[in-house]
């Protein structure tokens, strides 16, 4: 058995996210999907379904008359705040655990993709998108790769880090050179055989942009700005650090500066609070 | 008891039984001073070198930028008995991605907003940890004013 195919059988392994999360993966994906569709997912899982109302009523939230159903819930505060809810809430249990290979510690994967989940909308609205909640989600479970990833990291750390303190690798180039396979090929990997739609594959494969290429499509661009914003911010960035390449060239296909950058910078200082509530509801 | 500096957020203490900290400094600053006569000490955590991008935002979270940031830090560091030239500084943060060049350069763009204005105000630094790609915490005990620097992966190791 080759390492892949222990990776692979790992993957089988690994508990997925809740079938609720795959519904809503679809749903987001469809411009054309209703309320109703929406909220006939939630309402058949009632754990989320109770979580969900939680949050709605909760004081942040300031709703003048409390929600009592998912229906009344998507009413008030529109479809992309339930969605994302729904799948930060039903990511929380794959992203949040430590993983030694990557230096982090329970919870600081999590931070990390909620704050790039959010920071991705800033970007997704910067660049014209209109589905942010696809840009939301792909930013939210990118680094999913990590978790199969990781034990073979912490196994050949040195090696990987000597390549990128001595020989000027990225950390996504060290993975591929000493592993054959880096993380964003793995979560595109558990991606598929989780059955995530070829769209949101794409996103996590590319979201340190391994094909240059890939650099003119505006989806994949709004992730990997997100994440580069995310790893200045720091907050919940491993051992891995900013290991990884910026592309001035991206910037300039879709015109972004750095005003651009440090404004969406400035609002996610202001904004601190949507992150935090958003990793309390886990 | 620890104080926890958040991003954009400051803390001083004159409590000798306070430890203060800041944790994942990316391309963040991290400044640290210390009286060690008046047992004064604090860290600010900024995240953006210029106020001028959004003054109303800068109202709001003065300690998100150096120019707004920094000022505030020694001014409440005075306020609790600090004098300008006993005070020691540490530096840490200023990380950048790779590749990450000129504006685009967060993380030395906020060292070099510091720099200016200790340049202007006749302030040095003692130590510095700064640039690289990785992200550093840093804390410091206001009994003793020792600082302590952790990467990720990392043992802490004292400064």
């Amino acid at each position: 058995m080759t390492a892949l195919d222990k990776m692979i059988r790992e993957i089988k392994d690994l508990t997925p996210m809740p079938a609720v999360a795959n519904r809503l993966l679809e749903i987001v994906e469809k411009p054309d999907s209703s309320m109703n569709d929406i909220t006939r997912i939630i309402q058949y899982d009632p754990v989320m379904t109770v979580d969900i109302l939680k949050i709605c009523n909760s004081a942040y939230l300031g709703l003048k008359m409390p929600a009592e159903s998912i229906k009344d819930a998507v009413n008030m505060l529109g479809t992309d705040q339930i969605i994302e809810l729904a799948l930060v809430k039903s990511s929380a249990k794959v992203l949040s655990g430590p993983r030694k290979g990557y230096g982090l510690e329970q919870g600081d994967m999590w931070r990390y993709s909620v704050s790039s989940a959010v920071i991705a909308k800033q970007v997704a609205l910067r660049l014209g998108l209109s589905n942010k909640s696809t840009i939301f989600t792909a930013a939210l479970i990118k680094d999913i790769g990590k978790i199969i990833l990781e034990k073979y990291v912490f196994k050949d750390f040195k090696k990987i880090n000597t390549l990128v303190k001595n020989d000027g690798y990225s950390f996504r180039e060290a993975e591929k050179k000493v592993l054959g396979i880096d993380h964003a090929e793995m979560g595109a990997l558990i991606g598929k055989i989780w059955g995530f739609s070829p769209r949101m594959v794409k996103l996590i494969q590319h979201h340190h942009l391994r094909d240059e290429s890939m650099m003119n499509d505006k989806e994949v661009a709004a992730v990997y700005l997100a994440d580069c914003i995310c790893m200045m911010m720091g907050d919940g960035v491993g051992a891995d650090g900013l290991s990884y390449r910026f592309k001035d060239q991206l910037m300039k296909i879709h015109s972004v500066s750095h005003s651009d950058i440090t404004g969406i910078m400035a609002e996610c200082g202001v904004n601190m609070n949507e992150v935090k509530i958003l990793l309390e509801m886990a | 008891m620890k104080q926890i500096v958040g991003v954009a957020d400051m803390k001083v203490s004159n409590n000798t039984a306070d430890a203060v900290i800041t944790y994942s400094l990316g391309s963040c600053i991290g400044l640290v001073i210390y009286d060690p006569v008046a047992r004064v000490g604090g860290i600010l955590h900024y995240m953006l070198p210029e106020s001028a991008i959004d003054k109303e935002k800068a109202a709001k979270r003065p300690f998100m930028f150096a120019d707004t940031g920094i000022p505030r830090l020694f001014k409440t560091a005075y306020a609790m008995g600090a004098k300008k030239p006993r005070i020691r500084i540490f530096v840490a943060g200023g990380a950048e991605i790779l590749d990450q060049n000129g504006f685009f350069n967060i993380g030395k763009r906020n060292y070099m907003a510091l720099k200016k204005m200790f340049f202007k105000n006749k302030v040095m630094i003692d130590k510095q940890e700064v640039g690289g790609n990785i992200n550093r915490t840093v804390r410091i005990e206001i009994a003793s004013g020792d600082i302590f620097l952790k990467t990720s992966g990392s043992k802490e190791v004292r400064i």
